[in-house]
């Protein structure tokens, strides 16, 4: 019994397994927390490099076009074809249009865009700085007395601060669009019908949630990804553990704050 | 000039240095040689502040460092020219004096032609005179190589070991080399230290390496199996 119990846990007692696991998630957290003390206090200063956040931008904007634009539009069209048949069979189908929106703008939309980042931009991060620390691009950073956290996590902090919340308007309009267009195509629910309802339910609040939210998404992104970059050490077998904690962890995350946000701004509301 | 003195460092319970005492003076070039894993990269990272050490003291007479590291260490984000920019920053140049010092610093080594392309676009052999370049931009007074020639061709070895035996009279600095290679540190070396172990087993002039007694340096520049060090620790 004993001897499965080791096994399966990979050597590790599970308790202790736990334990690890534990003391691993305080550490980066702290890591992380500083990393962003740190990097707010450079970007407060004014020392920015404009060129880098604009080439940061691109990369983590631009390139994320596609996948977030994909993801977005098919949650549309899933959550539209769901809810309009639901809703149609108590007659309700006027309604339609605000449940999908208020769906897609606090909770669906920001979720998705932000795993979507979190799986490309998060781990890409992860992979190019834990590569520059295993090959000591860092430590020539070091020598020459450049701050690599004013070096490479402040340009991806600021360009993120404005790409993932403009990703993730993207995504939701894009989901938005898709479901107006199933909502039409299999409940005949027409357009306007379908925005009447969006004008209805929807509140300037609901997309102050959004955008907290995608902003808070950045954050974890960003000061994860480049915490576990700059805490890696050995060789190169490292870099794929670290870009595989980055994804873990920023999604992990991404959803636990996703749901307290949602907690705080009811207690908010009501 | 670089001063160590008692210099001791373990990393998880494992005593990598134990007691390693050198100076190094203005013009002198010391080559720090040993078998893998005794601890030389350990001991430059410790000299240029990359590792504090457990205990033991370090003086340096200047903060300029230059360090030529094992893997060139370029980034690889950025071209050559903004490499040596990077390295420049500190001194706040007027950009045409800065474009200056990096065109000087790269017809010095030979790559002036390639001061706009990325490492990535470079040989390992450009690559590792970018980082001399680097390293030297400053004109620093300590210069710290890590196994310059390792992986290199034996021309390309040549090569480098010229520009380091010509940088040691136009700098005068104070200068370590890393090394395995028998030519590398016999060429380039006034003095030379045998690490095993954690602590200097020999100390002596290069010249001197083939007749010694001593049965660690005989064992390693006679490059046999039969000796002190054991195979299995290295
Ligand atoms: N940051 C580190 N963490 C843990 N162990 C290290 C670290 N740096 C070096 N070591 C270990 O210390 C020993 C000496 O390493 P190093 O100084 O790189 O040797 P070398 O003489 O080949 O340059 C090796 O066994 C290496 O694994
Ligand atoms: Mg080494």
């Amino acid at each position: 019994m004993d001897s499965t119990v080791r096994k399966l846990s990979n050597g590790l007692h599970p308790i202790d397994a736990l334990d690890k696991w534990f003391s691993d998630g305080v550490q980066l957290i702290g890591q992380a927390t500083l990393t962003a003390v740190k990097t707010v206090k450079y970007a407060l200063a004014g020392q920015i490099d404009l060129p880098e956040v604009f080439r940061q931008a691109n990369m983590i904007g631009v390139g994320s076009l596609y996948v977030v634009g994909v993801t977005g539009l098919f949650t549309g069209f899933a959550m539209s074809l769901q809810i309009s048949r639901e809703l149609a069979a108590f007659g309700a189908d006027t309604s339609v249009g605000g449940v999908v929106a208020f769906a897609l703008i606090r909770e669906v939309g920001p979720i998705t865009a932000g795993v979507m980042v979190a799986g490309r931009v998060g781990s890409a991060i992860a992979a190019e700085i834990s590569t520059m620390m295993v090959s000591e691009q860092i430590d020539a950073l070091e020598i020459m007395r450049v701050d690599p956290v004013q070096f490479l996590v402040v340009p991806r902090f600021l360009a993120a601060l404005v790409m993932i919340p403009a990703l993730s308007i993207y995504s939701m309009t894009l989901g938005l669009a898709g479901a107006i267009f199933v909502a039409q195509a299999k409940s005949n629910i027409p357009p306007d019908i379908f925005l009447d309802s969006v004008k209805q339910t929807i509140v300037g609040s609901d997309f102050v949630t959004h955008i907290v939210k995608s902003l808070i998404n950045a954050c974890i992104i960003i000061f994860f990804s480049c915490a576990i970059g700059l805490h890696t050490r050995g060789g190169a077998e490292e870099v794929g553990h670290a870009t595989t904690r980055a994804v873990v962890w920023t999604m992990t995350l991404i959803f636990i704050f996703n749901y307290i946000v949602t907690a705080l701004s009811n207690l908010h509301t009501s | 000039m670089i001063s160590v003195r008692n210099l001791r460092k373990s990393f998880n319970g494992r005593e990598v240095l134990k007691d390693v005492s050198f100076d190094v003076w203005p013009g002198e070039m010391l080559a720090l040689i040993g078998p893998s894993g005794c601890g030389k990269s350990t001991t430059l990272k410790l000299i240029t502040g990359l590792l504090e050490p457990d205990d033991g003291e370090i003086v340096l007479n200047s903060k300029e460092i230059g360090l030529v590291f094992q893997g060139s260490a370029l980034l690889n984000s950025l071209t050559v020219r903004e490499n040596l920019a990077l390295a420049l920053r500190e001194r706040k140049l007027p950009k045409r004096e800065q474009d200056r010092i990096i065109m000087e610093d790269l017809t010095l080594v030979g790559l002036a032609d390639y001061v706009d392309s990325f490492p990535t676009q470079l040989s390992g052999g450009q690559q590792k005179r970018t980082s001399f370049a680097r390293a030297i931009v400053n004109d620093p007074k300590i210069v710290l190589y890590d196994e310059p020639t390792t992986g290199l061709d034996p021309v390309m070895s040549t090569i480098i070991e010229d520009y380091m035996i010509e940088l040691e009279n136009q700098l005068h600095a104070a200068g370590i080399v890393v090394t395995h290679q028998f030519s590398t540190w016999t060429r380039t070396a006034h003095r030379a230290i045998l690490m095993h172990d954690g602590v200097i087993v020999w100390e002596g002039k290069p010249d001197d390496a083939m007749r010694s007694s001593n049965p660690y340096i005989v064992q390693f520049a006679k490059a046999t199996k039969d000796g002190p060090m054991l195979t299995g620790t290295i």
